[in-house]
């Protein structure tokens, strides 16, 4: 397995393909690396953590995140004061396997390989593409995955649903009592008040509103929209009804608004599913897509809509608001299908042979998941064993049996 | 057209029924029974209720609001617009404002009748009698003779405005008493008959005078001749340009700079300007040129900017009225001391409000502004 890796070189044949692979460097010797965290312990740099949406922080020497495979740590050259010319070299130090090695370079592996399988899934799309929504200004509108994020025990809140502004809150405080001190020795009577009287504000905010209890879900957010994706996502109307339901797991006062225009609830037991939401859980679909979000004084976001069952345009005052994102194909795809030969489709999902669902259009090329359209995890779980059965025919048959 | 061919012709056919549209609506927020969703669905479910008959088809404000969220690309003022000429055909109408007195002017104008409108231009600046740049003024001179004496405000403000920074940046306009209205409002009233003929004349007499682009400061004589005259004037080959953009290049290239502005402003985007010609930033910026100003958007900003709340002379009511007095005290909640737009008409609609309320806010028209703190 070649992780951090990507392709540089393409070329061939089904049978017989040449691919040129470079390894990115990790600045650790993934042989000798055992994952046992203490580099990014004594690590002294902090890099908001993208895999939880900068809601925490990680380390300039960091694993992506807890599960991620090979498990083996990384530096990241942005960030590394070694890396950056400057003195420090405590994971070095610290580190008994002697696997940081600063010095790594990138390298290259060629390959000879029979069949390749393209699985390069999908992005969330960038709700800040709609203004009127206010992802990206309002600290408590977030996106389906930072939801998912904030519900996880191995999350930045440990799976309590704290609202974005509340944990940004918690860190302006003790940024705000190091400030006040400071301003109390200084002469300067005014800034010690515009300090405290944000304390005063940030306080209320974080203790008023600790945990977010009445959530808004909004449905179509980038998808069924000419404006952007004219496609249906297929799996957002399943994962909100979801993290609606483990909210109120979590925290049974939680109060849960999906709006929707149609929930697509398609495939085996999710009609049950989401009935279940509903009759148990106390889900309440509304049906109406969000025309546009504001907020309040107290950052509670403010939904307007209409409700088209009762004809009635109205505004919903939200502890926050949880955007289902569309699947968007990623953005690395149209380089990778140029490297290797492979149509797109008008939406940069790999286009795929109408009677083999995985087949591309180059013979010995195989593809699954979300590279060629919105899929849920047991699709793209059944996608990818067929993918790669596809790729053993191949292999085995020395692409004879391409043809069905 | 009839409707079935306008529902053909703006595929109002892929509505989704999501409710956005009537979400978004300036007009819906206020008065419950306006829906721009409803109105489609009853013009594709061909209901026993005539669309034409229904009155809401002469409340829409065509800011464009609603389409410009709508997932489906709905073109709903287009849409209304033809449902208009239709009923327009059928002998139906809506409620002009100010006793129709300008839809009277408009009419007129497509006539052989002797204008004088340009003596302003003489007195104030610089203007050419054939050249290269015609500056196209718009109805500002009409509003004159009905706001001046009632309510203080001076629609000359703006072109004079205009014509000022025009001749600091080293451009002498044409200006003609020739020109007509542009046919907006006639247009919005569902009168293409006369819209078309003050297409043709203006086109006409730009032409005649040998200018080869056309200025405006106005948002609506803009996207008037920018969008629809090339549907009713073939070959017009004129350069269409907005005054902000023109200006906002001379500005990068140090041809003008202004005087500092204190105190704290806040920008209205017309419709047609913002939403409809997607010209945002260029205001800003030349807003921003202004040393020391306080710059401060209002909640609805932007292409989500909330409208002046009356549209083409037309339906002005007490909803108008609370739209208005909502976008104005949005303006006060940011702290703005001064509210600036770039359409005439904004100002003078929000100015109507501004009577009603005892709050301490002046509307200003952005050209007056700019040339007011003109370095020179």
């Amino acid at each position: 397995m070649l992780a951090y890796s990507e392709v540089t070189e393409f070329s061939g044949q089904v049978g017989d393909f040449k691919v040129k692979v470079r390894k990115r460097p990790r600045y650790v010797d993934q042989s000798r690396c055992t994952a046992c965290g203490a580099c990014a312990e004594k690590c002294p740099t902090k890099v908001p953590n993208e895999f939880n949406f900068g809601l925490d922080d990680r380390k300039a020497i960091y694993k992506d995140y807890a599960q991620g495979i090979p498990s083996v740590y990384t530096i990241d050259p942005e960030n590394c004061r070694v890396l950056k010319g400057q003195k420090c070299g405590v994971c070095a130090k610290v580190c008994q396997a002697k696997a940081v090695d600063y010095d790594q370079k990138e390298s290259f592996v060629d390959l000879n390989v029979a069949a390749v399988i393209v699985s390069t899934g999908y992005e969330l799309f960038d709700a800040t593409q709609i203004p009127e929504y206010g992802y990206g200004k309002l600290p408590n509108v977030i996106s389906s995955l930072e939801m998912e994020r904030l519900l996880s025990a191995g999350g930045p809140t440990k799976g309590h649903l704290s609202r974005p502004s509340t944990v940004r809150g918690e860190v302006r405080l003790k940024d705000l009592a190091k400030l006040i001190k400071k301003a109390e020795k200084s002469e300067d009577p005014t800034e010690l008040e515009a300090l405290q009287a944000e304390q005063k504000r940030v306080e209320h905010q974080v203790h008023k509103y600790h945990t977010a209890k009445k959530l808004g879900f909004i449905q179509c957010v980038g998808s069924r929209d000419f404006r952007f994706h004219k496609y249906c996502s297929s799996y957002c109307c399943m994962h909100s009804i979801k993290e609606a339901i483990i909210a109120k797991e979590h925290e049974p006062a939680t109060e849960s608004f999906v709006f929707y225009m149609d929930l697509r609830t398609v495939g085996k037991g999710f009609e049950e599913y989401k009935v279940r939401g509903a009759k148990v859980s106390g889900l309440q679909y509304v049906r109406g897509r969000i025309a546009e979000i504001a907020q309040d004084e107290d950052l509670n976001p403010v939904v307007r809509y209409e409700d088209t069952e009762q004809r009635k345009v109205t505004t919903m005052t939200l502890d926050m608001v949880i955007l289902a994102n569309a699947c968007s194909a990623s953005r690395g795809i149209v380089k990778v299908a140029d490297l290797l030969g492979l149509d797109l489709d008008d939406n940069n999902f790999v286009r795929t042979h109408p009677n083999r669902p995985l087949d591309t259009n180059v013979p010995g090329i195989f593809t699954c998941g979300c590279a060629q359209g919105p899929l849920d995890i047991p699709e793209s779980v059944a996608q990818a064993s067929s993918a790669a059965a596809r790729a053993a025919e191949t292999v085995m048959t020395g692409g004879q049996a391409l043809a069905v | 057209m009839n409707l079935p061919e306008i529902v053909q012709h703006t595929q109002a056919y892929y509505c989704l029924d999501c409710g956005i549209c009537t979400g978004s609506c300036p007009v819906s927020r206020v008065t419950p029974d306006f829906s721009p969703r409803l109105m489609v669905e009853k013009t594709l479910m061909e209901q026993e209720e005539n669309p034409l008959e229904d009155v809401n088809i002469w409340s829409c404000l065509s800011c464009g609001q609603c389409s410009s969220r709508c997932p489906s690309k709905i073109d709903y003022p287009e849409f209304v617009r033809m449902v208009r000429e239709e009923a327009v055909r059928q002998g139906k109408g809506g409620v002009p404002a100010h006793r129709g007195l300008f839809q009277t002017i408009m009419r007129l104008q497509t006539l052989d009748v002797k204008q004088s409108k340009t003596a302003w231009a003489r007195e104030v600046g610089r203007v050419a009698e054939t050249g290269d740049t015609y500056y196209f003024v718009g109805c500002a001179p009409f509003f004159d003779v009905e706001f001046h004496d009632d309510w203080g405000v001076d629609a000359m403000d703006g072109p004079k405005g205009v014509l000022k920074l025009l001749n600091a940046v080293g451009i002498e306009p044409v200006v003609h008493d020739d020109e007509r209205c542009c046919g907006h409002d006639l247009l919005w009233n569902g009168d293409r008959e006369n819209f078309a003929k003050l297409a043709a004349r203006n086109v006409a007499l730009i032409k005649k005078l040998g200018a080869r682009r056309v200025v405006f400061q106005c948002p609506e004589g803009y996207l008037t001749f920018k969008k629809y005259y090339p549907e009713v004037v073939s070959d017009m080959n004129l350069e269409i340009v907005h005054f902000y953009e023109l200006l906002q290049d001379k500005l990068q290239a140090g041809a003008l700079s202004f005087e500092p502005f204190e105190g704290v402003l806040t920008y209205h985007d017309p419709c047609r300007l913002a939403r409809q010609a997607g010209i945002i930033d260029a205001p800003r910026a030349l807003l921003q040129g202004l040393p020391g100003i306080a710059l401060r958007e209002m909640e609805h900003n932007r292409e989500s900017a909330l409208c002046c709340g009356t549209s083409a002379w037309m339906n002005c009511s007490s909803c108008s009225k609370a739209i208005q007095k909502e976008r104005l005290t949005e303006a006060l909640a940011v702290g703005a001391e001064t509210l600036v737009t770039a359409c005439p008409k904004c100002r003078l609609h929000l100015n109507c409000a501004l009577r009603d309320m005892e709050i301490d806010l002046k509307i200003r028209d952005m050209n007056e502004l700019l040339a007011q703190h003109l370095k020179v």
